[in-house]
């Protein structure tokens, strides 16, 4: 119990708790949003949608680690993105962006974008197939009747689509809630505290705390159960005359 | 009052492939059309285009004078049954029959009482709060069927929608269909694979095949009076007959001979052959215009290869020269395999097709329906 005492009266704890929040606000909101649009101009069906699918899978089969490892040498002082807005003459020598040196709140927002880059296809993908799953004529149905693409969109295929947006949603939650691994590739421990990484700094770096990390992981699995029992409540898993 | 006119209607894919090729069709005011053909025939493409949900190659759609080629659905002010009836899975029957009315942004209690006016019409206003995941198959079809009636559209496009329909129920809805025709007065195209379907309720039918109008005709006169071999054999069940036969003259009369039988033309018949010069052509003769005779009457002698009772008639199969030639006569007496029957054909309902433009060659504008044979079957 002790263990848990000392958790909540340190600070580094609701900071955790508070970018922890932060992050899975943010990130989910802006991926679902961008991968619900990009699931919709590949569903259209046009020259080239294969080809861009394939294209905005490749992120989703990197492993976190190799993508911490290549954004943190991309924004390094001296890293890649910086030599390549040089060579393209957006900056001068002198000029280079710190990328890295930003407030917590900066650093959080730049994790947010590495983090939408590689998970925004496994969004996408739930929710392609949701679209596709879509009876076609359900779809024309609504603009026979009156609707323009907006209101098709908000009021027939988004409702009818409702089983794939929680599973996305509430799969993205869970996963983003136990981020650590990209942002201690990129600012190292301590930087940017989030719950899991302070599982992982109690456990690995501070030696003799592993207790400590118990404690923290176990407060970790009861927040995403929270959120996996409310996925389970919403989509109906419970209800078996559902269907 | 509503007149669908379609001018070349054209639909082609890539290249090469034509879903639908110089579609010409003038719908009236409150008429039943239906489209009828094989599946891939270009039928439901077709009304795809005048629905708006499938972009036109070529031609035109007008309504009321109107050309409405490039508008989009909405604005079209027609209304569609699917095949899949479509309905909103997740709104309720009301919502679902309601939606359409509050996008023409009808007053609340207006669309109520529409609502409860076509759920009485169409008998599902007891199931009014449902989802549709709460109703059976038949019902959905019912909502579906309200939800176009609702918008009062200028025309009714129907897609298959008796299709997914158990084959008791689905002979029932076309009652009803055409009953609910009846009172709406809607001008109506139904599309359908089924020719019977398309016989029982159609003011005209249009014959499709491979992208192109057939025959376009009263369900009589696609019967009776079939364009072409393939409307012939289309239309009726059991098909028409086709058998292939060589014309000769003898003794100034026109003969038709095949190996098993020969027949002589009377001059109504021989008329329109006077400019065909062809030694062949194809005999079309329907099953219920041959008849089971006394031998001496007979036109042809066979062996009866098998019989289908159906009840109120049966079906006797035989064969010449590797063709199933079927025969619809009474119940009785009933015939058996093996059994020789004697069959005179009905002369005046011959039909005679163009050897190579499978043409049909002796059209009888006058179906003769109030003549001596037609009266004696009253």
């Amino acid at each position: 119990m002790g263990y848990y005492k000392y958790i909540f009266r340190d600070p580094h704890f609701i900071e955790a708790i508070i970018n922890t929040g932060i992050f899975v606000a943010i990130s989910v909101t802006l991926e679902f949003i961008i991968a619900f649009a990009l699931a919709l101009l590949i569903n259209k069906k046009f020259k080239g949608a294969g080809a861009l699918l394939s294209l905005a899978l490749i992120p989703m089969a990197l492993p976190p680690v190799a993508v911490g490892a290549m954004w943190s040498s991309a924004f390094a002082q001296n890293g890649w993105l910086n030599s390549l807005l040089y060579r393209l003459g957006l900056i001068t020598a002198d000029g280079k962006i710190p990328f890295l040196a930003g407030t917590e709140m900066q650093s959080l927002m730049l994790i947010i974008l590495i983090d939408a880059w590689q998970v925004i296809p496994f969004m996408m993908v739930i929710l392609l197939a949701g679209l596709q799953n879509l009876p076609k004529e359900s779809i024309e149905a609504g603009y026979i009747f009156g609707a323009d693409k907006f209101t098709v969109l908000r009021k027939i295929t988004m409702p009818m689509m409702k089983p794939s947006i929680q599973t996305a949603l509430i799969l993205r939650i869970i996963a983003a809630l136990q981020v650590w691994l990209i942002i201690v590739m990129i600012y190292g421990y301590r930087r940017i505290p989030v719950l899991v990484e302070e599982v992982v700094y109690y456990n690995e770096i501070v030696l003799g705390f592993y207790r400590v990390a118990l404690a923290y992981s176990v407060i970790v699995s009861i927040i995403v159960s929270i959120v996996a029992i409310i996925y389970l409540k919403v989509s109906g898993a419970f209800e078996s005359s559902e269907g | 009052m509503a007149e669908l006119e379609l001018i070349g209607l054209s639909k082609r894919y890539g290249k090469k492939v034509w879903g639908a090729r110089d579609i010409n069709l003038k719908v009236n005011d409150k008429e039943f059309i239906v489209f009828l053909g094989p599946s891939g025939c270009g039928k439901t493409t077709t009304l795809r285009m005048i629905a708006g949900l499938e972009e036109v190659t070529e031609g035109k759609v007008l309504l009321d004078g109107k050309d409405i080629t490039y508008l989009p659905p909405r604005f079209r002010d027609v209304s569609m049954v699917f095949q899949s009836y479509a309905v909103w899975p997740h709104m309720t029957v009301y919502d679902n029959i309601a939606f359409p009315l509050r996008m023409k942004k009808i007053p609340k209690d207006e669309i109520d009482k529409i609502v409860r006016e076509v759920t009485k019409l169409v008998n599902i206003h007891e199931y009014i709060e449902r989802y549709p995941r709460q109703l059976s198959g038949g019902q959905r079809q019912r909502v579906a069927l309200a939800r176009a009636i609702a918008v009062k559209p200028k025309i009714f496009l129907m897609d298959e929608p008796l299709s997914n329909l158990d084959a008791k129920l689905r002979v029932r809805m076309r009652t009803e269909l055409k009953a609910i025709h009846h009172k709406t007065e809607a001008t109506t195209i139904f599309v359908t694979h089924d020719q019977s379907e398309a016989m029982s309720m159609a003011d005209r039918i249009v014959v499709m095949r491979a992208g192109r109008i057939e025959q376009i005709g009263t369900p009589d006169e696609v019967y009776h009076n079939s364009a072409n071999v393939f409307v012939a054999g289309f239309i009726g069940t059991p098909p028409t007959n086709f058998l292939t036969v060589e014309l000769k003259r003898e003794k100034g009369k026109l003969l038709l001979v095949h190996p098993h039988f020969k027949i002589e033309l009377s001059n109504e018949l021989a008329l329109p052959l006077n400019g065909y010069n062809k030694d062949k052509l194809i005999l079309g003769v329907r099953p219920e215009n041959m008849k089971i005779v006394k031998k001496d009457d007979a036109t042809l002698s066979e062996e009866v290869l098998v019989v289908e009772p159906q009840g109120s008639h049966q079906i006797i199969a035989i064969e010449i020269e590797g063709k199933i030639i079927k025969i619809v006569a009474p119940s009785f007496p009933r015939y058996s395999s093996g059994e020789t029957i004697h069959i005179s054909f009905d002369l005046k309902r011959l039909m005679l097709f163009d050897i190579e433009t499978e043409k049909r060659l002796n059209p009888f504008k006058d179906l003769g329906l109030d003549s001596e044979d037609f009266k004696k079957q009253e």
